[in-house]
């Protein structure tokens, strides 16, 4: 490692930024020192595909801070496939996708971000050409292969499989026009391609850079799949309510809700529930973690936290600037401005969220012990 | 005899686009450009709340969020009847500005660079600068474990930069710039919360109040950003275009000589003066910009995957019905045009579009061109007046000047916040309403309509910037203007087609943008309006 011009100092100050960003025990850095120097020799190739997506997750990636973006493609990870990225175009491309699945059958990691159409033969969706050819403008043009037939070729190979942000894992918001291009979560495909391949679905849309960074790390240095919830997400980023953590909780507790943008309160800043906050009914540790290098998140910009990391996200949480509808707890019927009141006097958070799902008569999504 | 060359995926760009080109004795004869991915994103919108809008337009596309999240902003203020308040106006601008600056040094670096820089060629680098020395060490240790991924595999080409140190420094800069765009996503962060998918705007304002601290933040990263933008961006985009085997890349990829800009940037609470200005320009007559009629623009879907009835509409009654198995067709994008002309748009459109107005006197205060003068620009400039043709390089050369523009306005803006003022113009939701919000985004003109009734949303549309740039041809049977520009570029060897990719490149296109409606039918909608 030296020679690579790394010294054990600095490798070791590296690891312990890995522990802080997976949460882990600072005194499990000499073990992931050791782990991240094994990587660094044995690169585990990585192809990234995209569905219908936006490139979000892509975007955020980029803003990883520990490690750097470049270090994650160049040391740690042989980064084969990626579509913003990658040099390659075309066959140079795709060929690439083929010879991976070919070779490293096995030993692969498959990123998908965004979800997987199947209506009209997959036709919705489609890059790289198939070996069938078609005619065009009085030429024969090879066929656009469809992303159906990408994962029929990809899934059986891969060692793991990350579905990347909101719409991969659970449909998102191109799954809500699956009645017209049969759009399906990445675990569904999988499901029917591989039954027990092990899909890890990292929520958020889009997803931060932590989480998809954590867990890849996490996997490669445990050498197996993170401790998930009922969602197939990583615990350790998902197991935890926004409303337990945030920073506005006590203003929430004392019943003070901002409903004028206009009003400034330095002192405490309002709760934004009655703004339409999702906090109470969302898994995520944006409150902690924050965004963009810690600088800020949703409700530290005034803003109400939308529920982007929900499965539930963004039909079943709309409208996202409408309180949560009035809850009912125990008998009682408060009205949102006493809500802050039972909330207090819950002895556990996890019940709040337990019972606005059941007032909003959806299912629970349980991100961790609630 | 004549052969065609399929590329698909063209990567490096946003979304999943398909070319087309047929070579004939090492030229393109002719070009098809198709959005192979096809979602539906308006449509989620009817009946819903008119505020969840801006929410659910960002995630058209994860590269410009933000610019959807200010159009829609800017169309529900319509909308509503909102006076925005000073505070939230320039906030807007700072970040959409941020914006710009964090997608230009993407693309120049991330996305279009490795046509033009060897990689490979910085591991015979015999410098000492420690930086570059590190850098040609990884990269070496990479060639050697035979991992050059993912730089390699790429087409092959003899014109790349291969000279080390030049090659060293450039690749040095592609690693730096991911931590200066990290840094404008930083910024966006700090008023709007986070990056991508932010929160900040909400119909009739921002949700966050300028303090001293926050502006401080900004303007620290700011400031940064300048002097990289001035001695870093600027002088590779120099550099790059100064190499002397790119010269033909000066007028070749020339789009056809139609541009238009919406504008943005607004300076006055009206909207009336806006620091990149609205326009159109017609057969690369740069000296006579034309005062923009909405009402001309009209969509073409003659060569796109719908039903024939929808064709050549104004957006405000236009109608999409997916049809993939129709004849002839080779695209999700439909074609938009301006009276009847396809249209480029982006940085190059709006940069000659003032230029045009600096040129002709409509604009009395100067800035591009004096900067174009400064930078020692001005023949290039001429050449490409006399040509009557700008092609790939300023394309490229004119985001990076329209960075520097920006990103230097954007330091006063700063200074024009009020802290403690106003941020939101709180207004009732009407019964019924139509709105607008007209926008540029760092890859063009943006807009988004809606009609509001009972209260919720009964119509959202948007037309998108690259539905302008990368459109198939219309029921004249004219190409789009991406089609049109690599009409002409040499490709000498067909397996290693770099000067079309080249070409694509440089209109930065973002296909997810491009392709969001959905089926009526199978929703229930009688009637939409589209791409
Ligand atoms: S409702 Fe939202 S803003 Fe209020 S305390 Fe809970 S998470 Fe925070
Ligand atoms: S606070 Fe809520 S909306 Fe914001 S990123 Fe976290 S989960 Fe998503």
């Amino acid at each position: 490692m030296e020679k690579k011009g790394v010294t054990r100092r600095q490798f070791l100050k590296y690891a312990g930024a890995t522990a802080a960003l997976l949460g882990l025990s600072e005194s499990l850095i000499p073990q992931i020192a050791q782990a991240l120097e094994e990587l660094s020799s044995g690169k585990p190739p990585v192809l990234w595909i995209q569905g219908q997506n936006c490139t979000g997750c892509s975007v955020s990636f980029l803003n990883t801070n520990y490690p750097m973006a470049a270090e994650i493609v160049l040391d740690k990870l042989s980064v084969r496939y990626h579509p913003t990225v990658m040099a390659a175009a075309g066959d140079k491309a795709f060929g690439v996708l083929e010879e991976t699945a070919k070779e490293l059958a096995g030993k692969y990691v498959l990123v998908v971000e965004g979800p997987v159409p199947t209506a009209e033969g997959g036709e919705y969706c489609t890059f790289g050409l198939e070996k069938e050819t078609v005619s065009f403008n009085g030429y024969q043009r090879r066929k656009d292969k469809p992303m159906t037939a990408w994962m029929e070729e990809l899934v059986p190979g891969a060692a793991a499989v990350v579905a990347l942000g909101n719409c991969a894992s659970f449909g998102g918001i191109p799954a809500a026009n699956a009645s017209v291009t049969g759009t399906k979560a990445v675990q569904e495909i999988v499901k029917e391609i591989a039954k027990d391949k092990p899909v890890i679905n990292i929520g958020g849309c889009p997803a931060h850079p932590d989480w998809f960074v954590g867990t890849v790390l996490d996997y490669l240095i445990n050498k197996r799949v993170p401790e998930l919830d009922r969602h197939n997400r990583p615990k350790m980023f998902f197991g935890k309510l926004i409303h337990e953590n945030c920073e506005r909780r006590a203003a929430f507790d004392a019943g003070l809700f901002l409903e004028d943008w206009n009003d400034d309160n330095p002192d405490m800043k309002l709760c934004l529930f009655k703004l339409g906050c999702k906090g109470p009914v969302t898994y995520a540790d944006c409150p902690t973690r924050r965004w963009n290098s810690g600088v800020n998140w949703c409700v530290g910009a005034n803003a109400p936290c939308h529920g982007c990391a929900e499965p539930s996200f963004y039909k079943d949480l709309s409208p996202l600037y409408e309180p949560l509808p009035e809850v009912h707890f125990a008998g009682l019927t408060p009205m949102v401005d006493t809500l802050g009141w039972i909330g207090a006097a819950a002895t556990a958070v996890g019940i709040g969220a337990h019972y606005l799902y059941k007032q909003l008569g959806k299912k629970e999504p349980e991100g961790g012990e609630s | 005899m004549a052969q065609l060359i399929s590329i698909d995926p063209v990567t490096r760009i946003e979304g999943h686009l398909r070319i087309d080109v047929e070579v004939e004795n090492g030229v393109v004869k002719d070009a098809w450009s198709s959005g192979t991915m096809f979602r539906g994103i308006e449509m989620l919108l009817k009946g819903k709340h008119p505020f969840d809008a801006q929410q659910v337009t960002e995630r058209i596309c994860g590269v410009c969020p933000l610019v959807h999240g200010t159009a829609a902003s800017y169309n529900l203020d319509d909308a509503l009847g909102v006076e925005l308040p000073d505070n939230a106006r320039i906030i807007r601008n700072l970040c959409l500005g941020a914006n710009f600056i964090q997608s230009h040094i993407l693309h120049f670096y991330h996305l279009a660079a490795l046509d033009y820089v060897d990689v490979t060629a910085v591991a015979k680098y015999t410098g000492n600068d420690p930086a570059l020395a590190a850098l040609r060490d990884k990269i070496a240790a990479l060639a050697k474990a035979g991992d050059v991924y993912p730089f390699l595999p790429r087409y092959e080409s003899d014109d790349y930069v291969s000279d080390p140190e030049l090659a060293a420094i450039l690749v040095n800069h592609y690693v730096q710039a991911l931590e200066m765009r990290k840094k404008a996503q930083e910024m966006l962060s700090i008023f709007y919360g986070r990056m991508p998918s932010f929160v900040g705007t909400v119909p009739g304002g921002v949700t966050v109040h300028p303090t001293v601290s926050n502006i401080a933040a900004f303007r620290a990263r700011l400031n940064e950003l300048r002097v990289w933008i001035d001695n870093v961006y600027i002088q590779d985009i120099l550099t790059v275009a100064g190499v002397s085997a790119y010269a033909p890349f000066l007028t070749a990829g020339d789009s056809g000589g139609n541009y238009l800009a919406y504008g943005g940037f607004d300076q006055d609470s009206k909207g009336a003066e806006k620091f990149l200005p609205r326009g159109f320009i017609t057969g690369n007559n740069v000296a006579a910009v034309g005062e923009l009629d909405e009402d001309k623009i009209t969509e073409s879907v003659k060569y796109s995957w719908y039903k024939d009835e929808g064709d050549w509409l104004h957006p405000r009654e236009g109608m999409t019905e997916p049809d993939v198995h129709k004849e002839g067709a080779y695209s999700f994008l439909k074609a938009p045009r301006y009276d009847g002309k396809p249209m480029e748009v982006g940085p190059m459109a709006r940069m000659l579009v003032l230029a045009g107005l600096e040129l002709s006197g409509k604009r009395k205060e100067k800035k591009l061109m004096p900067l174009i003068e400064k930078l020692g620009l001005a023949s290039a400039v001429d050449a490409c007046v006399q040509a009557g043709k700008f092609g790939i390089l300023p394309r490229h050369a004119m985001r990076a000047l329209e960075c520097k523009l920006l990103a230097d306005e954007m330091d006063k803006w700063l200074d024009e916040l009020k802290p403690g003022e106003k941020i939101w113009d709180k207004k009732d939701i009407p019964g019924e309403a139509y709105g607008r919000g007209m926008v540029e985004g760092p890859r063009g003109a943006l807009g988004h309509w809606i009609h509001i009734k009972n209260k919720v949303i009964d119509n959202y549309q948007c037309i998108v910037p690259t539905t302008w740039n990368a459109a198939p041809r219309d029921k004249n049977g004219n190409r789009g203007p991406i089609e049109t520009a690599l009409i002409g570029l040499p490709v000498p060897d067909p397996e290693n087609p770099i000067n079309v990719v080249r070409c694509v490149r440089s209109f930065d296109p973002c296909l997810a943008c491009a392709i969001h409606v959905i089926h009526p039918e199978h929703n229930g909608v009688k009637e939409f309006r589209v791409v």
